[in-house]
């Protein structure tokens, strides 16, 4: 399996505050990686800085072999790289379709939107239900849903997730990772899953990485991480 | 009732008016959340643009559009890009940047024309039709008729294109907007420069209809906000219909008031308003950054 | 290219402070006053040494005119960051207060100036309480809303303002008229004026006023979170700023002892030259405004003279510039360049292997 995504060495914050301190970690194609921690931890700070969103004062992002640490955040749609913000930040007055639409902004995915839309209303039929509703006015759970439909729409190879559970009933959260396991799984997504509900995480993920305060702690395969219990004890509430 | 009907055509007639002046000024104020003190300078320069376009090239003002509006599209776009955009995370120089554009392109204009009076003929000028009894001057049924179809064809161009839904995108989530490949930065001089290309589209219909003169820039400024904070901002819709709102209010108060207090009617109205409902009376995306919903 | 305004995380980290005035090491307004004192005595240094020079004395007084009141808008647009239009209107009323009760009533001017005060801070309270929920420019806005609105109705109130036709004050010259026939009573008039605002302005920088506006301007969620009563501190602010503006107002009625509503409302000439003296002497700073007065005074009244004559309103193109100029690249005005300045010295002799 090749490496997709690789970060080397990155410090990241807002304002006078540093959030993350030289971070490195790579990602696998066809792999799904969680990065699990605390509140604060910088998850979503990690999150921001590979998408583009938040500048890397130090170190390196390389995706498919191309440094795209200078990169503008609206470059990364286009070219395969996809972020499902916390809570799904979906546009509120817009409908579901014109969101959808929207996610298929970068030309990349505007070649393909018409098949896209089918394609991605199949695999979440409350799409297709909810279609003319204004997205500020759906539920948690159905929100999550748009939100990742959304992200689908360019077709990207790599697709991160920031803390999708929050909020949502057991059985929505249950009904995420299944989708989220079947996408990678089956159809080859690559996906970073960050979550502060380890348990769920740690059960779909091939590996992980544990964040703390902005520093990277632990490292290692899912399965084994599961099993030790400072972990069980630190995060899952064992 | 004779005296009804004439105000409310006056009423409607100026409405139509500050629809056509406001409807880019809310563009601006719900993507860019920009308050551009120069609007009315825009407004301006469209008028004084129909002028050149006739003394130069004879262009009757409905024509001269077709060369102004690009022209104030290309200011406005650069103005973003060159001055505001550096000024993206500090409000109060923006005030400051906006209001020196103000000053700036109402003392160039009034260099440039030497402070000589001008004004603007126009083929539709003299005529005046008859409606339901009422009075009723071509221009400024032209320039209601353009105010709607403004209002209609933007209202079109968000609704129904990627890059109006683009545009709506950055107003209503500007960082989620990113991650769907939108460049943010161009979205803000491309909007800045429709706002300022409509505020040409209205100079140049009300050339005919006004006496061209610098300052009449700030004379259009004070309803224009009016009108976006009543109607709500990003509503193209509210900008529209505040502007009939305004341009009743300040019809009837010119009646049944004085005429040089119904400038001070139209605020009392609108503090009133805003004491009253003070998320406005469309109550839309961004009024929390105009401090609407905020209770001391 | 992006930018931390635009990161995702709902709670961003707490606004950078802005106000350089804040970083300043804390004073008492005693330990502050000396400090404020020699920088009067120096102007009135300034004013003997133009003994003589009415040209030179006149430029003077307008400059401490403005630097007076310019100090006065600093207190609500510089302190509490509330950028106010409006000033004009203030200005004006305390004009016509003291010109109508010494026409009128032939009260002294110089008592006056107390109804100058009250009037001014009590009309500004009372229109900007309804308007203090707005935010930054939509305030702004409102505030020059209010100023046209003032205008209208300053045209219409005859009996008050004299129409559009204005008031005039006869030359009657003593001093319990406040009319003088030499100009350096003039100068040191207005520099008594520049020396009130200065004092008022330290104390309420160093009181728990100025920091609860300076509270209030950083962040004023956060502020309202600590219990602050942002409405009562936005209030109090204005009425020191706009009672200070009238009796500026009144000592400008008395001195040109003719105006019409239109000069005295005018957002060129006065409302917004408050706001662009103190942006270029340096927003939210303590002598600022007084340093930025004696730079743009004089220079406006050189431009006037070479350029006014050239083309009509060029010498606001250049001001305008200016303002524009300010905002881009020089947002802390000259104190900030003196402090950033100072701070490189203090940087290089520290490190001591600069060369």
């Amino acid at each position: 399996m090749s490496t997709i995504l690789t970060v080397e060495g990155v410090t990241a914050g807002y304002g006078d505050a540093t959030v993350l301190f030289d971070v490195s970690c790579t990602v696998a194609a066809g792999e799904i990686v969680a990065v699990v921690g605390a509140n604060g931890a910088g998850k979503t700070t990690l999150l921001s800085a590979i998408a583009g969103l938040v500048p890397a004062r130090a170190g390196r992002i390389t995706f498919r072999g191309e440094d795209i640490t200078g990169r503008p955040a609206h470059w990364r749609p286009g070219h395969g790289l996809a972020l499902v913000a916390e809570g799904g930040r979906l546009f509120p007055f817009m409908t579901v379709e014109e969101n959808l639409l929207l996610g298929a902004y970068a030309p990349r995915g505007r070649a393909i939107l018409k098949e896209r839309l089918e394609e991605v209303m199949a695999v979440f039929p409350i799409l297709r239900e909810r279609r003319e509703q204004a997205a500020g006015k759906l539920s948690g759970g159905e929100r999550q849903m748009v939100a990742i439909a959304r992200a689908l729409m360019c077709r990207p190879d790599l697709l991160m997730l920031d803390e999708p559970s929050v909020g949502l009933s057991p059985l929505m959260v249950g009904r995420v990772f299944e989708i989220v396991e079947r996408l990678a799984r089956r159809d080859g997504l690559t996906v970073i899953l960050v979550e502060q509900n380890v348990t769920e995480a740690l059960a779909v993920a091939d590996r992980a990485y544990v964040l703390d305060h902005g520093h990277i702690t632990r490292a290692g395969a899912a399965a084994v991480l599961r099993g030790e219990r400072e972990i069980q004890e630190a995060y899952m509430g064992v | 009732m004779a005296d009804l009907a004439n105000i409310l055509a006056v009423g409607i007639l100026l409405g139509g008016t500050y629809a056509l002046v406001s409807v880019g000024l809310n563009l601006i104020f719900g993507v860019i959340r920009v308050v551009n003190f120069a609007q009315g300078e825009f407004v301006m320069l469209g008028m004084y643009g129909a002028y050149a376009a006739y003394a130069v090239l004879g262009l009757d003002p409905a024509v001269a559009l077709l060369v102004v509006l690009p022209a104030l599209f290309v200011l406005g776009a650069a103005l973003q890009r060159l001055v505001l955009a550096r000024l993206r995370t500090e409000p109060t120089m923006q005030i400051f940047a906006t209001f020196g554009l103000l000053m700036l392109i109402e003392n160039a204009v009034l260099a440039a024309t030497r402070g000589t009076a001008y004004s603007v003929p126009s083929a539709v000028a003299q005529a005046s039709l008859s409606v339901g009894g009422v009075q009723v001057g071509a221009s400024r049924l032209l320039a209601l008729a353009a105010a709607t179809l403004a209002a209609a064809g933007l209202g079109l161009f968000l609704r129904r294109t990627m890059l109006g839904r683009a545009i709506r995108a950055v107003a209503q989530d500007s960082a989620a907007a990113r991650l769907m490949g939108v460049d943010v930065e161009r979205i803000y001089w491309l909007t800045f420069g429709i706002g300022t290309a409509l505020a040409g589209l209205a100079g140049c219909l009300l050339a005919p209809i006004y006496s061209l003169s610098p300052q009449i820039g700030t004379s259009f400024i004070l309803p224009a906000f009016a009108v976006v904070v009543l109607g709500g901002l990003g509503s193209v819709l509210g900008a529209y219909v505040g502007g009939f709102i305004v341009g009743l209010t300040e019809a009837f108060a010119g009646y049944y008031l004085d005429p040089a207090l119904k400038h001070a009617v139209l605020f009392a109205v609108f503090i009133g308003v805003l004491i009253v409902r003070p998320s406005g009376l469309f109550g839309q995306v961004g009024a929390e950054e105009v401090g609407l919903r905020e209770q001391s | 290219m992006s930018n931390p305004e635009m990161a995702i995380p709902i709670t961003r980290a707490p606004p950078v402070a802005a106000a350089t005035a804040a970083r300043a090491p804390l004073r008492t307004f005693w330990g502050e006053l000396p400090r404020a004192l020699l920088l009067l005595a120096g102007l009135a240094a300034l004013v003997y040494a133009a003994s003589g020079d009415n040209f030179s004395l006149n430029i003077l007084a307008s400059s401490f005119l403005f630097a007076g009141l310019a100090s006065a808008w600093n207190i609500i647009g510089g302190f509490g960051g509330q950028f106010s239009l409006a000033h004009s209107v203030f200005f004006a009323v305390g004009a016509y207060t003291t010109a109508n009760l010494y026409l009128k009533l032939g009260l002294s001017p110089w008592l006056g100036l107390v109804p100058a005060f009250l009037l001014a801070a009590a009309v500004a309270m009372l229109v900007s309480w309804p308007v203090f929920r707005l935010r930054g420019p939509f305030f702004a806005i409102a505030t020059m809303a209010f100023t046209e609105v003032a205008l209208a109705i300053g045209n219409y109130a005859e009996w008050l303002t004299g129409g559009t036709r204005g008031l005039s004050i006869p030359f009657r010259l003593g001093v319990g008229n406040m009319i003088f026939r030499d100009r350096m009573s003039y100068a040191l008039l207005m520099l008594g004026f520049c020396a009130l605002t200065l004092i008022v302005v330290v104390a309420v920088h160093r009181s728990r006023l100025g920091y609860y506006l300076q509270a209030v301007r950083d962040n004023e969620q956060a502020a309202r979170a600590s219990g602050v009563s942002v409405l009562r501190v936005k209030l109090t602010g204005m009425a020191i700023s706009a009672g200070l503006t009238g009796i500026g107002g009144g000592l400008f009625f008395m001195q040109v002892r003719v105006a019409d509503p239109a000069a005295l409302l005018s957002l060129f000439d006065f409302g917004v030259k408050f706001a662009l003296i103190a942006l270029i002497g340096g927003l939210g700073s303590v002598y600022g405004p007084v340093l930025g007065a004696l730079v743009i005074i004089p220079l406006e009244s050189w431009l006037r003279a070479e350029l006014g004559g050239l083309l009509p309103g060029a010498n606001l193109i250049v001001l305008s510039l200016l303002l524009i100029g300010a905002a881009l690249f020089m947002k802390h005005g000259i104190v900030g360049l003196g402090r950033g300045l100072a701070a490189r010295v203090a940087a290089g002799r520290s490190t001591g292997d600069r060369a």
